[in-house]
């Protein structure tokens, strides 16, 4: 197996990060990318940015939040949790995570676990490549504000979403579309019938 | 000479942009170059890189001895005038001429797309010939123009070619009409462009600019004694 697995872990204790770090990357089948979060604060902004397929957490890092507001928050909704133990837990806790590992699983054990889980992600991104190419409705809301030439902030405005989910939406667009300028997402309104013409010569 | 133009035919472009013309007939490299005054260290340097596929910096110690700037700079306005005076605004010819058929919003949009993306090119590359060229001429008669230096070329020097991609991606993924020979043509004309504005951007980021550096540093230290 040859995938490239980018894996965070959220954990506040650095030894049990480094350790469980090592592991991972004695798991010589999968090619992976490791990064460590400390603190609760920096795991939003990390994962916002670094949009991680796999994230390994101590449970009692999350607080408050759940893993399923975090992942629409974040906009990574592929992504896989597995719950970091120290100890035995309740069931009802690791009801929201793909799977867990314990402080105390052999090498084994961890691998066969994250090789699972790896599968999984990979069956769940080929099935979501078709939806990958054509956009949603809010996606095509947002191409039709940028052709008529209004600011990420104007478009936030009148669709009501925060400046940043407009970014993000337009970094998908991007992707989707392989489209990088207002003028080629231009030719793509006009072809696709999204917008008529006087809409932009005004 | 004949036989790098036939086993690489892009290199006729750099042939053409050193101001050598066809007809040589058998003569080798350096009497071609020769008989046409042009530097053939120069000229082969550039073929060189060009047909290396590792695009690395060049090495600018070994590559000051002979190389001559001069030779370079011209290749480049050479070069840029190639894009902007034939290559461009014969594709734009070409293109109007295929897309006529397709919806007029359509055809309005994507001529449009495409003469932005060409005046982009020419502001490219008129900074180029109007800040950049100047100041590298300076250079080479020792003068440093301390309000200039090469890196701020370097940083905003952007791949040209990215939008091009984009234009020929969106015919290709959404073109309303019926295909035609013509079309398929410009797209053929579309690759090869973006091909060639590849090799130009090589040439000014790996070569061009490490020898300015290297120049920029000379100078700099000679003053400094």
């Amino acid at each position: 197996m040859n995938v490239n697995l980018r894996i965070a872990i959220a954990d506040p204790s650095v030894i049990i990060r480094s350790g469980v770090e090592a592991t991972l990357k004695r798991i010589s089948s999968l090619r992976i990318y490791v990064d460590e979060i400390s603190g609760a604060d920096a795991l939003y902004e990390y994962m916002k940015k670094h949009q991680p397929d796999v994230l390994i957490i101590n449970p009692a890092f999350l607080g408050y939040y759940s893993l399923a507001m975090l992942k629409e928050e974040c906009g990574c909704s592929r992504l896989k949790c597995v719950a970091l133990l120290y100890a035995v837990a309740e069931h009802s806790l690791l009801k929201q995570y793909d799977d867990f590992i314990t402080i105390y699983d052999s090498p084994e054990e961890i691998k066969n676990k994250i090789e699972k889980i790896s599968n999984q992600y990979e069956v769940e991104k080929t099935e979501g490549e078709d939806e990958l190419q054509t956009l949603s409705v809010r996606e095509r809301e947002i191409v039709v504000c940028v052709v008529k030439g209004l600011t990420n902030r104007e478009i936030a405005e009148q669709l009501y979403l925060s400046a940043h989910t407009v970014i993000t939406h337009r970094r998908n667009i991007a992707r989707k579309l392989q489209i990088h300028s207002a003028s080629g997402l231009t030719v793509y309104a006009i072809v696709n019938k999204l917008i008529e013409l006087d809409d932009i010569k005004k | 000479m004949s036989d790098l133009i036939c086993d690489n035919y892009p290199m006729l472009l750099v042939m053409s942009r050193f101001g050598i013309s066809m007809g040589f007939g058998e003569k080798n490299i350096k009497e071609v170059c020769k008989s046409n005054n042009v530097d053939t260290c120069t000229f082969l340097t550039v073929v060189n890189f060009l047909l290396n596929d590792e695009h690395t910096d060049v090495d600018v110690a070994r590559l000051s001895e002979c190389f001559s700037m001069d030779a370079l700079i011209s290749y480049l306005q050479n070069s840029h005038t190639y894009f902007l005076d034939f290559r461009l605004p014969n594709i734009r010819r070409k293109l109007i001429l295929a897309i006529e058929t397709c919806p007029k919003d359509v055809a309005f949009v994507i001529q449009q797309f495409f003469d932005e993306y060409a005046d982009e090119v020419f502001k490219h590359m008129q900074y180029e010939e109007k800040v950049v060229f100047p100041y590298v001429r300076g250079l080479l008669k020792g003068v440093k123009d301390s309000r200039y230096n090469i890196s701020i070329f370097k940083k905003r020097h952007d791949q040209i070619e990215m939008k091009i991609i984009e234009l020929k991606n969106l015919i290709i993924k959404y073109y309303p009409g019926k295909g035609s020979d013509l079309l398929n043509s410009v797209l053929f004309d579309i690759f090869s462009c973006e091909q060639e504005l590849a090799s130009h951007s090589i040439i000014e980021d790996h070569m061009f600019t490490p020898t300015i550096m290297e120049l920029e540093r000379k100078i700099s230290t000679d003053h400094e004694r």
